[in-house]
């Protein structure tokens, strides 16, 4: 079975993922195309749930030996959802919103991403291949037909069929720019803005929230920005030099200017390197609990590995919805079956191995600090052994120089959500304090 | 035979090329980079060098200091916005 909508009417009553779900059903209802095939999909939604929906799990190809790719982090962090959307390639479809007519075709494939003829590159070269010495040294005429093979086996997409029409970029400053809306990010622009500074919060996301929005389960509302922060959504930071940073969004670029900037990008996750971890249909817990929050089962028979939030969350709701769900809190994956779809994993529990079947897999890997934008920034980034994983340098108050602070989960890694409210208010007394002193 | 394990998915890097730059003489995260073009692809990395230098660490019982570079773009941008952007002032 393949992945599916869920039935916001066949949830338990008082779930609170029915009332989340159930909200979400008043939204229209709009039909694109992917590969040929008419998709109906919620407007507005991420559009790579609405081919999830739609049953659609093998999405694209990899880049030299064309395996089967399909949605893993649903956050823009993974190669699994690249398509060509309305003549542009490349296009991430987990974080394009779905609207009527979109023209979706699978790129980097031949004929379509589900069925791809070039994928015996993979099985000529069961290990590896070695390109930068195949062929090279054996002369002239060898070398050169293998370099026009693989200039056409290889590579992303096409280029577009139209020149777009790209907007100038804008320019905008503040006195304090906020990357990220979850806990800590809009504590800290809430607490810098009632002090009067002029505060700027962007965020990838559709609104505020960050981590709390993946979790079925969190219940109360998030802390959202108050009256005095003026809020990006929809709006990735992609770039900091020197004060200066560049934010994309729908409408273009636009360069903010802040004396201060504060990070709180916090955690991604992995899936962790095993045997067929590409697998379609291997998913890491936050991304398969987003998409039971945008009412998308990723699979019916489903083993999920690890005890974080998410993994425990994913398993909680999944149940609620109908999957058949095997919970390994102490699991690890050794090796995934299938080859355009999973079919089962094998997984060592403590000191035994075993063989389970599924038609999704989920996993909740060891967070791992989102540190790249405060690394361009100058923020100083070194691998921290508590933290197994590369992670920012900082005083005890967030400050990590030239201008820059990190808060929440990006600074102390998964930490309960009011560890991380106050954490945003600590650091934000510390940015109050240091623009006071220079502008004295 | 396709049962691969990819370190780095974005460029299909295996384990097992990783494997081969470590014992080689590759105990930083930059070299494995620049022997295997690990960590080069779409996602510029996000995925796989945490997972590289874990590796790393568990093959030589030291983990490597430092990531690759952060570099802009975090996400691919289309070159024609960026080349709009008003040239920089000097300072």
């Amino acid at each position: 079975m393949a992945p599916r909508r869920i039935d916001p009417t066949k949830l338990p009553a008082g779930s609170a993922l029915g009332a989340r779900l159930r909200a979400l059903a008043a939204l229209p209802k709009v039909r694109l195309h992917h590969d040929g095939d008419e998709v109906t999909a919620v407007q507005g939604e991420p559009l790579a749930m609405s081919l999830l929906a739609a049953g659609k799990l093998t999405l694209a190809r990899s880049v030299k030996y064309h395996r089967p790719r399909g949605p893993t982090c649903l956050r823009g962090d993974c190669d699994g959802c690249l398509v060509r959307v309305g003549g542009v390639p490349n296009v991430m479809a987990c974080t394009t919103r779905a609207e009527a007519g979109l023209d979706v075709v699978s790129q980097n494939s031949f004929p379509s991403a589900g069925l791809d003829v070039l994928r015996v590159t993979d099985w000529f070269f069961p290990k590896h291949l070695d390109h930068h010495h195949l062929f090279v040294h054996v002369g002239g005429a060898v070398n050169r037909t293998m370099q026009h093979f693989a200039r056409r086996m290889a590579g992303l997409g096409t280029l577009p069929d139209d020149e777009s029409a790209l907007p100038p970029p804008e320019r905008a400053t503040c006195d304090v720019l906020v990357v990220g809306a979850g806990t800590a990010g809009v504590a800290c622009a809430n607490a810098l803005a009632r002090d009067g500074l002029r505060v700027l919060l962007v965020d990838e996301r559709e609104g505020p929230g960050g981590l709390r929005c993946d979790d079925p389960f969190a219940g109360v509302a998030s802390p959202v920005p108050v009256a005095g922060v003026e809020v990006r959504y929809g709006a990735s930071a992609v770039a900091a030099y020197e004060g200066e940073t560049l934010v994309l969004d729908a409408a273009g670029l636009l360069s903010v200017g802040a004396r201060a900037r504060v990070f709180a990008t916090g955690c991604r996750e992995g899936v962790g390197t095993f045997v067929q971890n590409d697998v379609p249909g291997v998913f890491t817990a936050r991304a398969a609990c987003r998409a039971l929050c945008a009412g998308v089962l990723v699979g019916t028979k489903v083993v999920v590995l690890g005890d974080g939030r998410f993994a425990r969350g994913f398993a909680a709701g999944a149940a609620e919805a109908g999957a058949k769900v095997l919970h390994v809190p102490a699991g690890v994956a050794v090796e995934a079956a299938g080859g355009r779809a999973v079919r089962g994993v094998v997984l060592r529990d403590g000191a035994a191995t075993r063989t389970e079947r599924c038609d999704a897999l989920v996993i909740d890997g060891v967070p791992a600090a989102v540190y790249e934008l405060a690394g361009q920034a100058g923020v100083a980034v070194t691998w921290s052994a508590e933290r197994d994983g590369f992670a920012p340098g900082c005083d005890d108050d967030g400050a990590a120089g030239n201008g820059c602070y990190v808060t929440g989960s990006l600074r102390l890694g998964r930490v309960a959500d009011d560890v991380r409210a106050a954490d945003g208010e600590r650091v934000a007394a510390r940015v109050r304090r240091d623009l006071a002193e220079g502008a004295r | 035979m396709t049962a691969k394990a990819l370190l780095c998915r974005c460029e299909d890097v295996t384990l097992d090329e990783v494997d081969a730059a470590i014992d080689a003489g590759s105990h930083d995260i930059e070299s494995v980079k620049r022997y295997t073009g690990f960590g080069t692809g779409w996602c510029q990395g996000k995925q796989c060098v945490v997972a590289c230098a874990r590796r790393i660490a568990e093959r030589t019982g030291r983990a490597p200091e430092l990531p690759i570079t952060p570099r802009p773009p975090l996400h691919p941008v289309p070159l024609g916005l960026l080349a709009k952007l008003p040239p920089e002032e000097p300072r």
